[in-house]
């Protein structure tokens, strides 16, 4: 009997230590701030490919084109290879589809309903790929495995469009209203499969070269001269100096190897990272894939330390300085604007003050009667429009604002003008826009 | 003392956690098992595997540019026109190199040298097609197959595809359809 106790007991231990270690490995809270980087890059990625690839659409994915539906099944017939190309039968619908298509791969990028824009970037990606699977390569498989975890992470509550909304929510019962950042243990287990997913791809990509020129230290050389990655300046140089096709043949299997076992490793995964994304800057200019490099390099930000990000934020913060915006209070546009325009202040750079509530000891409250201001640490007071022009290339949330403030004389013409006869008019504004938030007042 | 809500939602998390796990170890398992080479233990879990691969597109092997980058090979094509003039093609010349669509093109060009059995006639049609205002008559498609270049080579001032360093091979000749 105490033998099948302490059996039990051990069991027990056993059990509880495993659980522990899996739940260490796959379930830690995470931000989502590395996929949402990944995802806006690849977003970014697919939405320029497939805009450029539409004049092809019909000649390489349609049915009069170069693979017809027969000749698809006639080199996969497998029931579980599916693409939405299988089931049209008019050249509109190809296009009606792509520009669909597109239009998610935006609204991936820019974060817009995440949740759901998702899986129809998948359902696309599949699609294209299983209706022509010939010309399916390296990059779209890639797209695909990050694509189909990203799928299943709480990715849109950073750095997009949904975070704005739910920002906005928030601020418009109270401006000084933050939400804090969303971790949870779901993103920790999928940025752990994107980063196991990344280290596989390395490992069969490193141990799969047992070809004789890549031992033999002669693949790059091989590389270069076939027609396709043919460099005549590069050849030049390694042809004078082979010891560079060498060296850069065995830097590449020893990038590939060493990236699954090191990159783990608190020491030495900066060295990695920084290896393999070198790596694919290279492959990016010299074999002129830059689409394929570009995605790998998204899913290599899965390996990007929280704390890293955290102190390039608390970096930029500091360079960019303190920044307090002055506003009206009573004015329920300027309470509107301001919810609209501090939702995309991720980083949380700027203060804010109710000249009506908390006079501000730098402008005067005659001065705030015409304009907004911003009040910088040397005590500089920026007034409405050039207000938002020092702002917006200092908060990165809204850089896209960048071309309405920075078109040489169109924003300063334009921009100020419409900025003072909006000041002026805030009251009526305000009062022909129903549902405003209630200003706030003493 | 938990309420019905504490403990729903208490056994909601644990769902979660479990369904979570199971993905997980299902989805690494076929991570690695994709890319494995062939075995007796690989074999048997692609045949669980395998619909899930397969369905979401997951079966990659990742052997870029491996097991060796071996030699370079393109198709080109010469037309003969109802007067009996000769017109030739490379097709993937008529593409710039930075072109998003000159890998994917290079790979529909290499499955029809890799494969004229199945490829081969469709692009002749097509090829056919695309030239119809030379009136043509006949294809043939034709490997242009590189061959050892060295550094010496190089250095000499000569290219890849000199004739010298190039083999070609008749893939297919076929007569054009008459529309």
């Amino acid at each position: 009997m105490p033998g099948q106790v302490t059996l039990a007991r051990l069991g027990r231990e056993v059990t509880a230590a495993f659980g522990q270690a899996w739940s260490r490995i796959w379930f830690q809270s995470m931000t989502t701030t590395p996929m949402e980087i990944a995802r806006i890059g690849i977003g970014a990625a697919m939405l320029f490919h497939y805009i450029i690839i539409t004049p092809y659409l019909l000649e390489f994915w349609g049915e009069a084109g170069f693979m017809p539906r027969e000749l698809v099944y006639q080199i996969d017939d497998s029931i579980w290879s599916q693409s939405v190309f299988f089931y049209f039968t008019a050249p509109w619908q190809w296009f009606a589809f792509h520009g669909f298509f597109l239009l998610c791969c935006a609204a991936f990028m820019l974060g817009w309903r995440t949740s759901w824009v998702k899986w129809f970037v998948l359902v696309g990606q599949i699609s294209f790929g299983a209706r022509n699977p010939i010309i399916w390569y390296g990059v779209d498989k890639i797209l695909n495995s990050l694509i189909f975890i990203l799928c299943f992470a709480p990715i849109g509550r950073a750095m997009s469009l949904d975070r704005v909304r739910a920002v906005r929510a928030a601020k418009r019962d109270n401006l000084e209203a933050t939400l804090p950042p969303y971790a949870s243990p779901r993103a920790g287990a999928c940025t752990r499969m994107i980063q196991i997913q990344m280290a596989a791809l390395f490992f069969f990509s490193g141990v799969g070269k047992r070809g004789e020129e890549w031992w033999n230290g002669d693949a790059i050389w091989s590389l270069f001269t076939t027609y396709e990655y043919y460099n005549r300046l590069l050849l030049d140089l390694l042809a004078s100096h082979y010891w560079l096709v060498n060296a850069a043949t065995y830097l590449t299997l020893l990038i590939e190897i060493a990236f699954p076992f090191l990159i783990w490793q608190r020491a030495t995964r900066p060295y990695l990272l920084a290896a393999a994304i070198f790596l694919h800057l290279q492959f990016a200019v010299l074999l002129g894939l830059p689409y394929f490099s570009f995605v790998m390099v998204m899913g290599h930000m899965s390996f990007v330390r929280q704390e890293w990000l955290a102190r390039l934020a608390a970096w930029w913060k500091r360079s960019m300085g303190d920044m307090e915006m002055i506003y009206d209070g009573r004015c329920g546009f300027c309470v509107r604007s301001m919810v609209w325009f501090l939702s995309f202040d991720g980083l949380g750079q700027i203060k804010i003050r109710n000249f009506r509530s908390n006079p501000s000891p730098v402008v005067s409250d005659a001065q705030m009667e015409k304009a907004l201001y911003l009040v910088l640490p040397d005590g500089r007071a920026l007034p409405g429009f050039e207000a938002y022009r020092y702002i917006v290339p200092r908060v990165p949330g809204s850089w896209w604002l960048m071309p309405l403030f920075y078109v040489p004389v169109f924003s300063r013409l334009f921009g100020r003008p419409l900025y003072n006869w909006i000041a002026a008019n805030r009251s009526r504004l305000s009062a022909m826009m129903p549902g405003s938030p209630r200003p706030l007042m003493k | 003392v938990l309420g019905p809500v504490m403990i729903s939602e208490r056994w909601r998390e644990r769902l979660t956690y479990l369904a979570m796990s199971a993905f997980i170890g299902w989805h690494t398992l076929a991570v690695v098992v994709a890319p494995a080479p062939d075995s007796r233990v690989t074999q048997s879990l692609r045949v669980l595997l395998q619909p899930y691969l397969t369905l979401f597109w997951l079966d990659n092997s990742w052997d870029f540019f491996a097991p060796y980058i071996g030699k370079g090979y393109k198709i080109r094509y010469v037309i003969e026109d109802s007067a009996g003039k000769s017109h030739a093609f490379v097709p993937i010349d008529e593409i710039s190199w930075h072109h998003p669509m000159y890998r994917r093109m290079t790979y529909w060009f290499n499955a029809i040298i890799d494969d004229p059995d199945t490829y081969a006639d469709r692009a002749a049609a097509l090829f056919c097609q695309k030239h119809a205002s030379l009136r043509p008559v006949s294809i043939s498609l034709i490997q242009v197959q590189e061959l050892e270049f060295t550094p010496e080579d190089h250095l000499s001032g000569k290219h890849p595809l000199d004739p010298e360093f190039v083999t070609e091979t008749i893939l297919k000749h076929d007569a054009c359809p008459d529309k």
